[in-house]
Parts: structure tokens; sequence; C-alpha cells
């Protein structure tokens, strides 16, 4: 099949203003949306600027919005966007943050958000012989938390975030939950002080945005609302 | 010696912030949109309610006010507000749910039910407002 691939394209040294441009590419429905890019850079237009790296959904570089919609560029198959011959699959940056060039956007805020939850174990007893330990019914409570790759498509897709820049968002405070619901951290002070503030958990509407979004199907909603309970709680 | 490999880009990266996004609108957006426009709808009636109550000082002056609340257009608004009161109640009761029980693997089913239930309380509450509104449009004669 081919398909009408539109690229949300954006040069600072040309453009005032980002542009869409259309691109004629043959595509296998089991192809990724990702394949359909590399063709554009590798044989249309080399000047298309993107990030990826692993290409398997492990490291969470090629997060942007495709077809009105936060997803990870290699983990969406074309045929879960399209059916049919001549189809146009629309991709643009993730949307709130600065663009840098074309699908490229400035990470720093996102990352600034990220390292405010303090993102780290916490505990200031002295560390046995060889480990914390940890049993699997403990670990299960963080187990689906912790397999978020901070690819950013969750928090940009949140209203919250759209409308408040400065809001901690989903993936800063999956995190914070991540952590704080470890059983061998002990900062659930510091942190819950950072989460239950004006940019934390109380501009979570419980919209599901952030659910739909992310490529590794965590309930980021029912985290965050375990977090707003224990801030509610310990307050 | 540490080198910078990134170069600044020539201008300034191109600003994306705006709260209005065009998105992808699926049953979690649709069930907050709704939430905030009929929550908006409500404090709006609420100004024009209490402003209707100021004719309650004499009675002829409220019955006046009372006959002008019978045309047609206040029972649609009337219609409209049953209908954003028992939306309004029943999507806060879900995300009480999501929010104090964890319920959120539930909570499109949960729209969908309570959106039944809101479907049921709606026509039947609101089948006096249509039947007069029927009855003033074609049965009149």
């Amino acid at each position: 099949m081919t398909l009408n691939v539109e690229i949300k394209r954006y040069n600072p040294e040309k453009d005032d203003a980002p542009h869409w441009e259309s691109y004629e590419v043959p595509a296998d429905p089991l192809d990724s949306a990702l394949a359909l890019l590399l063709h554009v850079k590798w044989h249309i237009d080399g000047t298309l600027s993107l990030r990826k790296s692993c290409a398997h959904g492990v490291c969470g570089s090629d997060a942007m919005q495709i077809n009105g919609e936060n997803k990870l560029a290699c983990s969406v198959l074309v045929q879960d966007l399209v059916d049919n011959d001549g189809a146009t699959v629309k991709f643009a940056p993730l949307p709130a943050a600065p663009v840098i060039k074309d699908l490229v956007i400035d990470q720093s805020r996102f990352f600034e958000k990220y390292r405010e939850v303090k993102p780290w174990l916490i505990n200031d007893n002295p560390a046995p012989e060889k480990e914390r330990k940890q049993s699997p019914a403990e670990h299960e409570i963080i187990e689906e938390a912790t397999k978020c790759i901070m690819c950013g498509a969750c928090t940009h897709a949140c209203p919250s975030t759209w409308a408040s820049p400065d809001y901690l968002g989903p993936a800063a405070m999956l995190k914070a939950y991540r952590y704080t619901f470890d059983t061998r951290d002990d900062g659930e002070g510091e942190r819950l002080d950072t989460v239950d503030s004006e940019n934390g958990l109380w501009k979570c509407y419980t919209i599901f945005n952030c659910n739909e979004a992310c490529p590794k199907d965590i309930d980021i909603t029912r985290w965050l609302s375990a977090l707003k309970r224990r801030s509610a709680v310990t307050a | 010696m540490a080198v910078d490999t990134i170069d600044q880009p020539a201008k300034p990266a191109a600003s994306q912030d705006s709260r209005f996004q065009r998105y992808r609108v699926r049953t979690g957006m649709f069930a907050w949109m709704a939430h905030r426009l009929s929550g908006v709808a409500l404090v709006a009636y609420l100004v024009v309610h209490v402003w209707g109550l100021r004719a309650l000082t004499d009675r002829a002056s409220f019955n006046e006010l009372i006959a002008g609340y019978h045309a047609p257009i206040f029972k649609i608004g009337e219609f409209l507000l049953l209908a954003a009161v028992v939306y309004h109640a029943l999507n806060g009761l879900r995300i009480v749910l999501i929010d104090f029980l964890g319920w959120s693997p539930n909570q499109k089913r949960l729209f969908w039910s309570l959106g039944a239930v809101a479907a049921v309380l709606i026509g039947v509450g609101g089948y006096p407002t249509i039947y007069s509104l029927v009855e003033y449009f074609f049965l009149a004669a």
C-alpha cells in the first residue's frame, strides 16, 4: 500500500512557524509508524529531524503525536492506524513542548519536573551487607509503575499540562508513586511535600489521556489516585 | 576539558504552549469536558435563579415572573437543567469511585453504565417537560 504521510515540519533557521508537508510512502500494514518516518528521511528528504534509538519500545525516544494522539512511533503498527491504500498518517511533535526542529522537542522542562520528585531511593539507614530486601508481594505494589520508559507521551497528552506548563504531570508523579510506595524508601515526607502542591496531584482531573497515551499500558491514573489518597491521609 | 557538542539553535525553539491543543477525544476526555461544561452551565444557571428570587418581595411581581417561566424556551431550559444536574452528579460519582476506591481500570465501563442511568433519569424526569413541549407545539389546536 502507498500512504500519504503528513509531517509537521519546522526548521528554526528557515521557517517562521511550523507547517505541514506531505510525502508519498510505500508501506506494509505490519510496518511500524517509525518505518514511515525513516523512509521519508532515508529516501525522500534527509533534512527531516526526529529522535529514535532502539526502535523497539524500550528507550522511549520516539514519542510523538500520530493521527492526533500521542504514541511511541516504533510501537504502533501501520495496520492499527489506517486500513486503506492512500490513507493519511499525520505526524507532529508532542504537543505543549517547545519544538527544536521538526519532530524533536525540547525535553528540559519534562526532565526538570522528573528531578523535582526526587526519583531515587531515599533511605538514611546504613545499607545491609548484601542488599535492601523486598518481598515479591511488596514489589507487586510498584511493579507496573516501574515499567515507565520516560517517553513523555503521557505528560504531553494531559490537558492540565497544556493549561499549566508548570504542572508536574503524570510521568513525574508516577515516579513519585513508584518511590513513595517502595517499601525500601523513607522519603515519603519530602516527596509528598512536592506532589501535594498547587502544581501537583490536585490538578489531575482523571481525564485519562495519560493512560490512553502510555505505550506500556500503565494505568497511571490509578497510581496517581493512590498517591492522592496517601497524601490526603498523611497531610 | 568538557566539550559542548550541542550547538545552540539559531532561534529559540518554537513554542507550542496553549491550553487548547488538537487532540483525539476519547471516553475520559469527553467525560471531563462534559463535566466542565455542565458545571459552568450550572453556575450560570444559579446566577439567573438567584436573580429571579429578587421578585419574591411581593406576590404580584412573583406571579408575573413565574408566568413568564411557562414559555417554551424555559421548558427547554428546564430539560437542559435536569440533564446537566444528572450528568454532573453521576460523573462526579464516577470520579469519586476512581479517586477514592481506585476504580480506574473500570473507568470506561463506569462511564457507559452511569451514562445509561443518566439517560433513564433524564428521560423519566424530563417526560413532563417534553410532553408539555409536544403539547404546545403539536397538539395545541
